[in-house]
């Protein structure tokens, strides 16, 4: 049993760092799945990964499906924050949905609700 | 007593083996589909499982000690189509053996062709299918390993629950896989003589090869699902990344089956993956549905890495295919 915790703890230590991988959600301000108010002027998006610019983007919808973000997005920071504006959002549920290419060229997208209150 | 069941616990060996190596990861739209140790998932990826190792006691009378330590590399050919090489290293524990002392060498040497068919990122939705090759005769008989080459067409799909509706966000993060094989072994009987040293007159035993139903099924709770795409609850890291597991793993004979039954054998794995940026480690019980799939509970372990993610621009891509690494199977998206 020694000997197989050493073979995977070696090889554990052995794995790259994390400089390439899919870029993830890491977190989001406002936060996944959260009620906030007073309403947020802009989305930021944490990702575990760098992202090119050109390839990555946020949308945001209220409930009619309409677009509520005001501008495109920016990679800013160490290029692993994805930035939107956002127009004065009414109380209600809003979608964010987020496209990325990480620099490694990998494609991911997802998406998530928070919701504004009165 | 034994004897009798040495041919079953080599048929036991052999689909156990073929059954517990092949893994890949997947990414469909919100959803991670993580590697699994049980069954093969549908995805289609560049990746390395060093080591997977098992250690349970097998269903034969008696039964006995055995301890896998087997390796996987799967490379993709284009986007959608992949190659994976499965060694698997066994030894088998006194009374195992043909001579009831134990043994220890290779099993046959499993090689996997499998293609994405279909992806859809809104329903989280994807299916592939594959050929399992056993090679026959590559393998040590001592352990189980048969002289033929067994071939297993499978289907294998993934679908994950994030399109449920806001009602139900607490179920969003689940998700399950299943796998459907039928290996069909490439001789159908072997027969072997001997002298009866009682009469001295020659029996000949026969052992039928049946054909065998591979079915199996995964239901996972994805915690960074939860967190990315459903909410946030501001947990600890380590929680963020695990993904509780419930794997089922059957092998049912259903044709040729004079010499094997019919007797559905497997294991239920309860176990938790946990999932790190360029890797991802798990360790699973083995539970026996029945005295014929094990005598006691058994444990197994894996350490996986994405090589897509790890060198993205060598061997982690496609041979053929564009540079961006993103499913574009024939249909759906």
């Amino acid at each position: 049993m020694r000997t197989i915790i050493l073979v995977f703890s070696v090889l554990l230590a052995a794995v790259p760092g994390s400089a390439f991988a899919h870029a993830m959600l890491d977190h989001a301000e406002p936060r996944v799945g959260s009620t906030v108010s007073p309403a947020p002027k802009e989305m930021v998006l944490w990702f575990t990964q760098q992202l090119e610019p050109a390839f990555s983007s946020i949308e945001v919808r209220n409930e009619q499906g309409a677009t509520v973000t005001a501008g495109n997005a920016a990679v800013v920071g160490d290029r692993t924050q994805l930035r939107v504006r956002l127009k004065a959002l009414l109380p209600g549920t809003y979608k964010v949905i987020w496209r990325v290419l990480s620099v490694d060229t990998h494609r991911t997208e997802g998406n998530f609700t928070f919701h504004v209150r009165q | 007593m034994f004897k009798n069941s040495w041919p079953l616990a080599m048929l036991a060996a052999g689909f156990a083996a073929s059954t517990t190596l092949a893994h890949a990861h997947e990414i469909v739209g919100n959803r991670f589909f993580p590697a699994t140790l049980a069954i093969d998932d549908p995805g289609v990826n560049d990746e390395l499982a060093l080591p997977t190792i098992s250690v349970s006691k097998t269903g034969d009378d008696p039964s006995f000690k055995q301890l896998d330590v087997s390796a996987e590399f799967s490379k993709r050919i284009t986007e959608d189509f992949a190659v994976s090489f499965a060694p698997t290293w066994s030894r088998l524990y006194a009374p195992g053996g043909p001579v009831m002392n134990g043994a220890r060498g290779f099993q046959n040497l499993e090689t996997t062709f499998k293609y994405r068919l279909f992806k859809n990122a809104e329903h989280e939705f994807i299916m592939s299918v594959g050929l399992e090759i056993e090679w026959g005769g590559s393998g040590a008989q001592d352990v189980g390993a048969e002289s033929f080459t067994v071939y297993t067409p499978t289907i294998y799909f993934g679908k994950g629950f994030g399109d449920l509706p806001s009602s139900m966000d607490w179920a969003r993060p689940f998700a399950i896989t299943g796998q459907v094989g039928y290996a069909i072994p490439g001789v159908s009987q072997t027969s072997v003589a001997s002298i009866d040293p009682d009469t001295g007159e020659q029996d000949i035993d026969t052992e039928f090869h049946p054909r065998v139903l591979n079915w199996g099924a995964t239901l996972q709770y994805s915690m960074p699902y939860l967190k990315s795409a459903v909410v946030d609850l501001g947990l600890p890291d380590i929680v963020n990344r695990l993904i509780p597991i419930v794997e089922a793993s059957m092998q049912t004979p259903v044709s040729n089956t004079a010499t094997s039954g019919t007797v559905t054998t497997g294991t239920i794995n309860p176990g938790v993956i946990y999932v790190g940026n360029t890797y991802q480690f798990a360790v699973e019980a083995m539970i026996p549905v029945n005295r014929q799939s094990g005598t006691s509970v058994g444990v197994i372990g894996q350490l996986h890495f994405f090589l897509d993610d790890i060198f993205p621009t060598s061997i982690g891509r496609p041979i053929f295919g564009n540079g961006i690494a993103s499913g574009r199977p024939i249909f759906g998206r």
